[in-house]
């Protein structure tokens, strides 16, 4: 079974290559500009002449528009599904409402307050919210909807359990322009957000958070940013609902449906991506309006077998299922129209002496519950220097890399990157610094591209025109420039490989930690590798290799050897002579031969 | 951007216009030889089972002024729509039936939760309304011009148990009260009750639904020990509250619970302990309100069930109606609107008269209490069946 | 005396916790699915019992046993037919099979509706109440608490003791290495559902006599029984049964001192305090310390 990855391999075979995406001419450009802002306004216009009745739809469906593209945003694209934005929308409009009647404040300072407000609030639930993780989080949020209900119910100067009667302010004209408005903006906020380079953190973190964070994504904040760009059209849709219905009350405010219904329009309409939310709220709005004519009883269950078929059927939604035709693709984030012809070469490292000392371990130690997994532990790493570490599996190389990176906490000792002790930063914040890793076994964001993949290393936070010639740097150098655009599906397990080398030689690093760099390679493989690791001294870059098996192939690259035997260091020196020692044959080789 | 991929872009909101293009084209009048009155009913949802009965009753008022000539000589029809017992959908509904449908009267929906949503909306069309489920209060104040009120207010609920509790002797009473629109109102009134009949409050408190554990406010009123325990419930509390008080071993001499105890599943699911609650009602089977016995037995006719306070408040609506119209003449809103505030009708639920803003006036509340499996009206003492059974037992 | 009986009320409670979220814990232990529609099966099986009840006048126990076994077939067919098509697609598994199951607990909820209809229920067995020395304890939810505890022990001796349980139990604490020790992993997933939907059902025979119940409580008792699962550390046998007894008794506490509202509140506070707090769970803080 594979789901979106098939899909977006198939996107990518049919459409991206160099060819398709030739730009068209500027005249052309806005040829088609006009004509899609005049269907949009003859839609927008249309239900203004009509019926009261089809206004109020056409209201209806712009909120729930808007409110399926914020949901998109967290659930979408963090991958933090959430079953609690009804929160945000209940803030909004009790927030509008107490405004309006208790304090001088016109309806239309009120809403951008209301927005204002839940979007503090926002950042601080957040950073609460966001520690959990899953199905944590979204149950998380139903509960947080839940406690605000019963907040409101209790608080008596915002109604409590009977609710707010509003005066009638606006007119279901100016409900509806809101309503386009909100609608509007959301789906620009997406449009915008899935092209950036925050965007691209996200789906890094929906992907792999860990490995995310290895690749300098600061994971917390860019939760925290799409969770309160997620509360924006929310808040506003709340205040306009406040005013269309004239009355709210804590059960209609934090309506626990209204979450069903955002899963559903947009899991329907393709999660994730750009379309979906539009056209799955649009499809099933219409669809449910008269269905639910003749068979009123059988509405929510007809809603939830929907759900249950489109998993199952069709997991991309529609966006999927128009994809498999080559319609309404993702298009790469920042991929230029062909692959960089020229190759900027990363900045030459300071001139610094080459036994200029990066990295320094002392006596350090990790325990879990008991169980030793090294034990005070001390080595060097020089400027440029290669650095093999062997050890069978469970001898603490991997723990020895979790350390370093920051996603273990030493239980004892210390750890100093460039004469600064790295304690107390987190993982993303030493990627930055220049300690990039690579994963036992690949940990690959599997809904990117390649490019992708890279850029979201090179970007460092912040996307920028270096970041685009980092990323082409790392693929050239990797030998992987002629797949740029390719799923990481399509790849073979060495170009996987290569794929996290080029990703952590992104970062532009001074160290570079390989953890079983080679494991279950071919030959060619291997060499293939051994090609990029001999070229990283002159960039400057320092290499930590843990392996367990192919032992000659790294053994001639490294300048030197330390070997592990149950988190405890037994040898130590250049390849040659510990591979003789008789200790290191006893313990480790001894067993092999 | 290409021009395939904006191509593909625009191809969703080509979709969307027809979509919408093809709505503006369904909005075609219908002919309109019948009266037709409009309104949504939550046909599904929570309160499916009460607003069936409103339903029925609509149905049933409807039927027999058809049977009688109809209205200015022609026929009444009812259109109505599902609202899911979801106000949010009751405001769209209503809408349609205003502006689409262009239904000649609005009726009120099942609940005064629902009742609210919709009452702005009533304003804002300028309909007239008669609103047979909506008990609280807040709906009819001077902003909400167009809204009558056609049920007991909810204030009045469960008016008659502490004077009676109080001519037997009781002193100390608990209140409790979900926390919901009509419940709220009746706790506010029967706490005032306590302090002006000088009988002594020893235990009040509120909940919210869902709540499955009642055993904790059981318990508090155990410890507080009243002679009274009066709860301003709906169906699911009401029974949950009973079960605990019996599990926490405790039976104040009078236990009255506001919704629920009228219900068949109400004893069903208590068995014994049921015996004796003592709930309120705004109609009753043996009273000689106008047209009660032909009610009754046209509606077990039709429905093949009793019917309830609910049936007879929509069965009332109707009668009200019937009688606005055949007095102005003519669907004009605002002269129905006048007549009705200004006239009073004999329904089957007693005397429908409002104050200027809507206000049910004249109605009257009643006791029944739970006697050996049936309900007998106990209160008023003038329209009793039977005097009331004390001590509650619990058992 | 006040406070012994706040605690045996919470004792109690809690002991209906366990019941309600015991095949919960279980399902996610061993396929890492958050069921959601497990309300939706406690909540159909309690209307089953209370129209089954209602119209044959039998007692409503001797329906335990045949609505068990009833809905371990059922539970092994939707399991085969709606989940095991997205076990192993990684990471996207959880969610997927997080919205299946929120999908079918809609359909399950209407067809509740359409069935047994929209009103609350209960049922008035186990109605003696217990007098000892001051303090009362009732017939309904001694059951439930015993039978849930009961239910617990059996659930534990079974996958401790037998070579089935012990499969079940190594599947829910290392899938590869399950799979790596010969396991059918697929056959134990789908086990585990059938059991985890059969103690559903058993619960909601029991607590139809407890509380009311209607179609719609279908969610909170599934957002309940999740709080328990969470508090307890998800997958944790004996953690979840500790979770429950302190749920309870807080609940009860909070709503004897600071009345109903309070009360309610209880078990979303507790979880997102907790989630934050000790995300490992109950049961394994404890266990550490």
């Amino acid at each position: 079974m594979s789901f979106e990855r098939d899909t977006l391999g198939r996107q990518l075979r049919n459409r991206l290559t160099p060819a398709a995406a030739a730009f068209p001419s500027r005249g052309r450009q806005a040829y088609r500009a006009v004509a899609g802002l005049t269907m949009l306004a003859v839609l927008a216009v249309a239900p203004l002449l009509s019926s009261g009745y089809v206004l109020q739809l056409a209201t209806d469906i712009l909120t729930f528009v808007a409110l399926a593209y914020s949901w998109n945003l967290i659930s979408g694209f963090t991958g933090y599904v959430s079953f609690g934005q009804v929160t945000f929308f209940g803030m909004g409009a009790y927030a509008t409402a107490v405004m309006v009647l208790h304090t001088p404040i016109p309806w239309y300072l009120a809403i951008p307050i209301a927005v204002l407000l839940a979007a503090m609030a926002a950042l601080l639930l957040g950073a609460v919210m966001l520690r959990l993780r899953g199905i944590m989080f979204a149950l998380g949020m139903l509960g947080l909807a839940r406690i605000l209900a019963v907040v409101a119910a209790n608080w008596s100067f915002a109604g409590g359990a009977v609710g707010l009667t509003l005066p009638a302010q606006l007119t279901p004209n100016a409900v509806y322009a809101g309503a386009w408005a909100a609608a509007l903006i959301a789906f620009g906020l997406n449009a915008f957000y899935m092209r950036s380079g925050l965007g691209l953190s996200a789906m890094g973190v929906r992907d792999d958070e860990g490995a995310a964070q290895a690749l300098g994504v600061a994971t917390g904040r860019v939760k925290i940013l799409t969770f309160v760009l997620s509360a924006l059209a929310p808040a506003a849709v709340g205040g306009l609902v406040a005013w269309n219905r004239s009355f709210i009350d804590p059960t209609s405010a934090f309506d626990p449906n209204m979450d069903l219904q955002l899963v559903v329009f947009t899991l329907f309409g393709g999660i994730g991506t750009l379309w979906g939310p539009l056209l799955g709220t649009l499809v099933l709005m219409l669809v449910g309006e008269q269905l639910w004519a003749y068979v009123p009883e059988l509405q929510l269950a007809l809603y939830g077998g929907l759900v249950i078929v489109v998993v199952l059927a069709f997991p991309g939604g529609m966006v999927g299922l128009a994809n498999r035709f080559g319609w309404l693709l993702r298009r790469p984030i920042f991929a230029p129209r062909s692959f960089p012809a020229a190759i900027v070469p990363p900045p030459a490292p300071p001139s610094r002496p080459p036994d200029d000392t990066i990295l320094e371990v002392r006596d350090l130690s990790v325990h879990f519950r008991g169980i030793v997994a090294l034990d005070t532990l001390s080595f060097d790493v020089r400027r440029g220097e290669s650095v093999s570490i062997l050890g069978a599996n469970g001898a603490g190389k991997t723990t020895l890399f979790n350390a370093v990176t920051g996603f273990v906490v030493p239980s004892e000792g210390s750890i100093l990157y460039q004469d600064r002790p790295v304690a107390g930063l987190a993982p993303f914040q030493r990627a930055r610094q220049g300690i990039a890793r690579t994963f036992q076994i690949p940990r690959l964001m599997e809904s990117m591209t390649v490019w992708e993949n890279v850029l979201l290393a090179a970007q460092h936070g912040r996307l920028s025109r270096r970041a685009l010639e980092q990323t082409a740097w790392a693929l050239h150098i990797t030998g992987l420039a002629p797949m740029w655009l390719e799923s990481i599906a399509r790849l073979t397990p060495g170009q996987q490989r290569r794929l996290e080398l080029a990703r952590s030689l992104a970062l532009g690093p001074t160290l570079v930690l390989l953890d079983e760099v080679m494991a279950g390679m071919t030959r060619d493989e291997q060499e293939e590798i051994r090609g990029v690791l001999r070229r990283l001294p002159e960039f400057g870059v320092a290499a930590v290799a843990g392996i367990e098996h192919v032992i000659s192939a790294i053994a001639d690259i490294s300048d030197r050897m330390i070997v592990l035997d149950h988190g405890k260091k037994i040898a130590e020196g250049a390849p040659a002579a510990v591979l003789r020692d008789p200790v290191v044959i006893q313990s480790y080789l001894g067993e092999v031969r | 951007m290409t021009q395939a991929t904006f191509n593909r872009a625009l191809r969703p909101l080509a979709l969307a216009s027809l979509a919408a293009a093809l709505l503006c084209a369904t909005s075609a009048k219908a002919e309109e030889r019948p009266i037709v009155i409009g309104g949504s009913v939550s046909i599904t949802g929570a309160l499916a089972v009460d607003a069936a009965y409103h339903l029925h009753g609509l149905q049933q008022g409807i039927e027999d002024a058809n049977a009688q000539g109809g209205w200015l000589g022609r026929k009444i029809e009812l259109k109505y729509y599902d609202d899911k017992s979801d106000a949010g959908t009751a405001v769209r509904l209503y809408t349609k039936l205003i502006t689409e449908d262009n239904v000649d009267l609005v009726i009120g929906p099942y609940s005064s939760g629902i009742t609210q949503a919709v009452a702005p909306l009533i304003n804002k069309y300028e309909k007239v309304m008669i609103e047979p489920e909506a008990s609280v209060p807040d709906i009819y104040v001077p902003g909400n011009l167009w809204n009558v009120q056609g049920i007991a207010p909810s204030l009045g609920y469960l008016e008659g148990v502490l004077p009676l509790a109080k001519s037997h002797g009781a002193k100390t009473v608990a209140v409790l009260a979900l926390k919901s629109a009509f419940s709220l109102a009746c706790d506010k009134a029967r706490l005032e009750q306590v302090k002006a009949l000088d009988m002594s409050l020893v235990y009040d408190t509120t909940y919210a639904l869902p709540q499955p554990d009642f055993s904790s406010l059981a318990l508090a009123i155990k410890n507080a020990q009243p002679d009274v325990v009066v709860v301003c419930s709906y169906y699911p509390d009401a029974v949950g509250i009973a079960q605990a008080l019996q599990r926490a071993g405790y039976a104040p001499k009078f236990f009255a619970e506001a919704i629920g105890p009228a219900e068949d599943e109400f004893t069903k699911a208590l068995g014994p302990i049921a015996n004796r609650i003592i709930s309120n009602t705004s109609w009753w089977a043996s009273l000689k309100t106008a047209g009660n016995a032909a009610f009754i037995a046209h509606y077990k006719a039709t429905f093949h069930q009793d019917p309830d306070y609910h049936a007879a408040s929509g069965y009332g609506a109707i009668q009200a109606l019937g009688a606005a119209l055949n007095a102005v003449k003519a669907i004009d809103q605002a002269k129905l609107h006048d007549w009705l505030l200004h006239n009073e009708v004999q329904t089957v639920q007693g005397t429908f008269a409002n104050d200027p803003n809507g206000a049910a006036k004249k109605f009257n509340q009643y006791l029944f209490q739970i006697q050996d499996g049936t309900r007998k009206l106990i209160w008023p003492l003038a329209d009793a069946e039977a005097p009331a059974q004390i001590p509650y037992t619990g058992q | 005396m006040l406070v012994l009986q706040i605690l045996i009320n919470g004792l109690l409670l809690g002991g209906m916790y366990i019941l309600l979220a015991q095949g919960l814990n279980l399902v996610f232990g061993v396929m890492g699915v958050v069921n959601l529609a497990h309300g939706a099966i406690i909540t159909v099986a309690g209307l089953f019992t209370f129209w089954f009840a209602t119209h044959t006048q039998l007692n409503p126990l001797v329906l335990l046993p045949v609505v068990f076994v009833a809905m371990l077939a059922i539970g092994a067919l939707l399991q085969r037919s709606l989940l095991e098509p997205l076990a192993g697609v990684g990471r996207k598994s959880e969610l997927l099979s997080l919205m299946i199951t929120f999908g079918l607990s809609y359909v399950l909820v209407e067809i509740g509706l359409d069935v047994f209809g929209s009103q609350y229920v209960s049922l008035p067995n186990l109605q003696t109440t217990w007098s000892l020395g001051g303090l009362t304890i009732n017939e309904a939810l001694v059951a439930a608490g015993v039978l849930g505890a009961a239910i617990s022990g059996a659930l534990q001796i079974w996958l401790r003791h037998t070579d089935s349980g012990k499969c079940l139990l190594a599947t829910s604490q290392n899938r590869i290495g399950a799979v790596a020790c010969g396991i059918d992993v697929s056959r134990m997933r789908c086990i585990a559902f059938a059991i985890g939907s059969s103690l559903a059902a058993a619960a909601g025979v029991l607590i139809i006599m407890v509380i009311p119940l209607a179609a719609q409580t279908a969610d909170s008792l599934t957002i309940l029984a999740f709080v328990v699962v969470a508090l307890g550390g998800l997958g944790d046998y004996r953690g979840a049964a500790l979770a429950a007894v302190v749920l309870g008794i807080a609940q009860s506490a909070v709503g004897y001192y600071g009345g109903g509202d309070a009360e309610s509140v209880v078990p979303y506070l507790l979880f997102i305090l907790f989630m934050i707090l000790r995300p490992q769970g109950l049961g394994r803080a404890v266990q550490a310390q």
